[in-house]
C-alpha cells in the first residue's frame, strides 16, 4: 500500500509522538491521538460541506490545528493549500476567492465568508458519522503547492500523490527513520514537505516535533531532536552564531553544536537551495553530518546524499524513481516515474510549457554533471551560463561560489556587461566595508579561476536581504534584480574595485 | 537590572548585525531590520540575550517578538521580566 493511503488507513501503531512547541508552550500527544484528532476535524469539514476534491486553505502559522486540518483533508480527499502568513499578504478572503477554496482556517483574527478561524479546530466532538473509505490514485492530487522561484510572482500546482509517496519511500529508504528517531521541523507547514514529516511519522513509526519559527532555537535544545529538517540560510545563521560563540567563549565547535542542536542528532537535512561548501564542512567537522540534496517544487526530492552513499561537492545519487537527463547544453531534466504535475495550476502565459514536457520531463534550468558513480554535481543555472565573445562558456556560479569562501565577501551575483570582461557584484560581509579586503578577494578569487573566468572588478552592493528584494525567500540572490539595481556601477569605468 | 539588560542586548545585537558597530553605538531606536537583522537573526539575538540575562524566551509570544521592533524595545520587554523575579 502506498505510503499516503497508509496514513489514512487507520490508527498508527502507539508509543511515538508529535510534540508542538511555540514560545511559552511545549504540547505532545502520542501519535494515535492526533489521529482521533484529526478524525474530528475531518467530520468537522464534512459538516461545512467540504467534499472530495474541494480544495481548503490553511493560512496560520504551525500548530497543531495545521496537522490536523492537513490530515483531516487527506482523509476526505480534499485538497490542502497552505500559505505562509510570513509570505501571503493577502487576507484569508482574497486568497479563498482567488485559489477557488471552499473554507480557508486562519491564525490572521479575520473572519470573512468562507473564513474561519484555525483554534475552533480545538474540543470538536467526534464526529457523527464514520468517516467514508478513501483511496488515494497515485495521480491524484492531494497539495496545491506554491512555488517563488528565483524571480517573479508565486506560481502554483497541484502535487500528485504519486509523487508524495515516491518521495517518502525513497526517503525512508535510505534514512531509515524509525523509533527513536525525533525529526524537528520549524520550516512553515505550508511548504509540502515539511508535511511528510507528519507522514513518515504515523507510518514509520518516529517522533517528530513541529516549532514555530521563532521558537525554534530554545526548542531545538531542549527536546533534543535526532535530526533537524533546515535549509542553508538557517545553517548559515546558525554558523555564524556558533563561530561568535567560539571566538567569544573558546569553547570548541563540538560543544557549540550540543549546545544549538542538543546532544542526539543523527543528522542534518539541508535542500531547497545551494549550500555553501564551507558551511557543510563546518558542521560536518563539528561532528554533525549534513546531506544535502537536490529538488525543485516540480521534481520533489530527485537526489540527496546520505549516511550510505556521500560524496562532497555534490547533490548525492539519483533517487528510486527519478531519472536524471542532461542535455547537449549541460541542462538537467528529470523524469519521474509519478511527475509532481504536468502543468502549474496558475502563472504566466507559457510558463507551463517552458518547465513541464512531455513523458514526465522537467527542464530543471540547472546545469551540472552526473560523475562515473552517478552522484549528480550542479554547476548553476542554466541562465547563469555567460557565453564570452570568444564563444567560451562561463558557469557564472563556480566563480560566485570561489569568491565567497573570502571571509570579506557573504554574497555575490557575476555578471559580464560586454561579453569581454566579468564583473561581481557583492554584498559585503561587514559594514563599512573594506575596500582593500573586497580587491585582495578578487586577487585570491582570480589566483584560481582560469583566465576567461577571471573577474575585471567588483562593485559593491547593499547587503542582499529578502527584505529589499535582492534576495528570494529561498535565500538565493535574485540575479535579475541585483543587475538591474547596480547596472550603472557596473558598466560605468570609473566605478568599482579592481584586482 | 535594567542596565545590565541592556549591555548584555547591545553585546548580543552586535555579534549578529552585519555591519561593524560597537556595541554602545548603536542607536536603541533603530529600527532592526533597517540595521540589516534577518528574522532569524532576530529570533537568534533575542534567543541569545535572554540566555544571557537569564529571562526565559517563553514569557514572550510570536506577537511579541514582532512587536519588538528595536534594541530600547527589547530591553523594556525583557526588564519587565527581570523585574518580577
Amino acid at each position: 500500500m502506498s505510503v499516503v493511503n497508509q496514513v489514512i488507513s487507520g490508527p498508527p501503531q502507539p508509543g511515538n509522538r508529535l510534540s508542538v512547541a511555540r514560545l511559552g508552550a511545549l504540547e505532545s500527544w502520542d501519535l494515535t491521538e492526533v489521529w482521533e484528532m484529526s478524525g474530528r476535524v475531518a467530520g468537522h469539514l464534512l459538516d461545512l460541506g467540504v467534499r472530495p476534491g474541494d480544495r481548503i486553505g490553511v493560512l496560520a502559522a504551525n500548530s497543531l490545528e495545521w496537522v490536523l486540518l492537513d490530515l483531516a483533508a487527506l482523509r476526505i480527499k480534499a485538497v490542502t493549500a497552505g500559505f505562509d502568513p510570513g509570505k501571503f499578504d493577502s487576507a484569508g478572503a482574497e486568497l479563498a476567492a482567488r485559489y477557488g477554496l471552499a473554507v480557508l482556517f486562519t491564525d490572521q483574527h479575520e473572519t470573512a465568508e468562507r473564513v474561519r478561524p484555525i483554534t475552533e479546530l480545538r474540543g470538536l466532538a467526534p464526529a457523527k458519522a464514520e468517516l467514508p473509505t478513501v483511496r488515494w490514485e497515485p495521480g491524484e492530487a492531494p497539495a496545491l503547492k506554491f512555488t517563488s522561484g528565483s524571480s517573479g510572482p508565486a506560481k502554483s500546482l497541484l502535487a500528485s500523490a504519486g509523487s508524495i509517496d515516491s518521495s517518502l519511500a525513497a526517503v525512508q529508504e535510505i534514512f531509515a527513520h524509525g523509533p527513536g528517531d525525533d525529526l524537528f521541523v520549524f520550516l512553515p507547514l505550508s511548504l509540502l514537505q515539511q508535511r511528510y514529516w507528519v507522514y513518515s511519522a504515523l507510518v514509520f513509526g518516529h517522533d517528530i516535533t513541529i516549532s514555530t519559527y521563532e521558537a525554534a532555537f530554545t526548542t531545538l535544545r531542549t527536546t533534543r531532536p535526532t535530526v533537524v529538517m533546515g535549509v542553508p540560510g538557517f545553517y548559515e545563521t546558525v554558523r555564524a552564531h556558533m563561530q561568535a560563540g567560539a571566538a567569544r567563549t573558546g569553547a570548541s565547535p563540538a560543544d557549540l553544536a550540543t549546545e544549538v542542536f542538543g546532544d542526539r542528532i543523527r543528522y542534518l537535512w539541508t535542500g531547497s537551495a545551494p549550500a555553501n561548501p564551507a558551511t557543510l564542512r563546518y558542521f560536518t567537522d563539528a561532528g554533525l553530518p549534513i546531506f544535502e540534496g537536490y529538488g525543485l517544487n516540480e521534481t520533489c526530492i530527485v537526489t540527496k546524499n546520505h549516511p550510505g552513499g556521500h560524496r562532497p561537492g555534490s547533490v548525492g545519487r539519483v533517487l528510486p524513481g527519478k531519472e536524471v537527463l542532461i542535455d547537449a547544453d549541460g541542462v538537467i531534466h528529470v523524469r519521474s516515474e509519478h511527475p509532481v504535475a504536468t502543468r502549474y495550476e496558475h502563472a504566466e502565459a507559457g510558463d507551463s510549457e517552458k518547465m513541464f514536457r512531455p513523458g514526465g520531463v522537467v527542464r530543471t534550468g540547472d546545469v551540472g554533471h552526473l560523475d562515473e558513480d552517478g552522484y549528480l554535481f550542479v554547476h548553476g543555472r542554466a541562465d547563469d551560463v555567460i557565453v564570452l565573445e570568444n564563444g567560451k562558456k562561463i558557469v557564472v556560479r563556480r566563480i560566485e561560489e570561489r569568491l565567497k569562501t573570502h571571509p570579506a565577501i557573504e554574497d555575490c551575483v557575476v555578471t559580464n556587461p560586454s561579453q569581454r570582461q566579468l564583473v561581481a557584484i557583492v554584498s559585503p560581509s561587514t559594514y563599512p566595508m573594506d575596500t582593500a579586503l573586497v580587491a585582495a578577494a578578487l586577487q585570491e578569487a582570480n589566483a584560481a579561476l582560469d583566465h576567461d573566468e577571471q573577474l575585471a572588478k567588483a562593485v559593491l552592493a547593499e547587503r542582499f536581504t529578502i527584505d529589499n528584494g535582492l534576495l528570494s525567500s529561498q535565500f538565493k540572490p535574485r540575479r535579475k534584480e541585483i543587475e538591474a539595481r547596480y547596472r550603472g556601477l557596473v558598466v560605468d569605468p570609473e566605478e568599482g574595485i579592481r584586482a | 537590572m535594567p542596565d545590565a539588560i541592556e549591555t548584555a542586548a547591545r553585546s548580543a545585537l552586535a555579534q549578529v548585525l552585519p555591519q561593524d558597530l560597537p556595541p554602545e553605538a548603536i542607536d536603541p531606536d533603530a529600527d532592526l531590520e533597517h540595521l540589516g537583522l534577518t528574522s532569524l537573526n532576530k529570533v537568534l539575538f533575542l534567543t541569545s540575550v535572554c540566555d544571557r540575562v537569564q529571562v526565559g524566551l517563553h514569557h514572550f509570544t510570536e506577537h511579541d517578538l514582532a512587536a519588538m521592533r528595536t534594541l530600547g524595545q527589547v530591553v523594556t520587554a525583557l526588564s519587565r521580566h527581570a523585574e518580577v523575579h
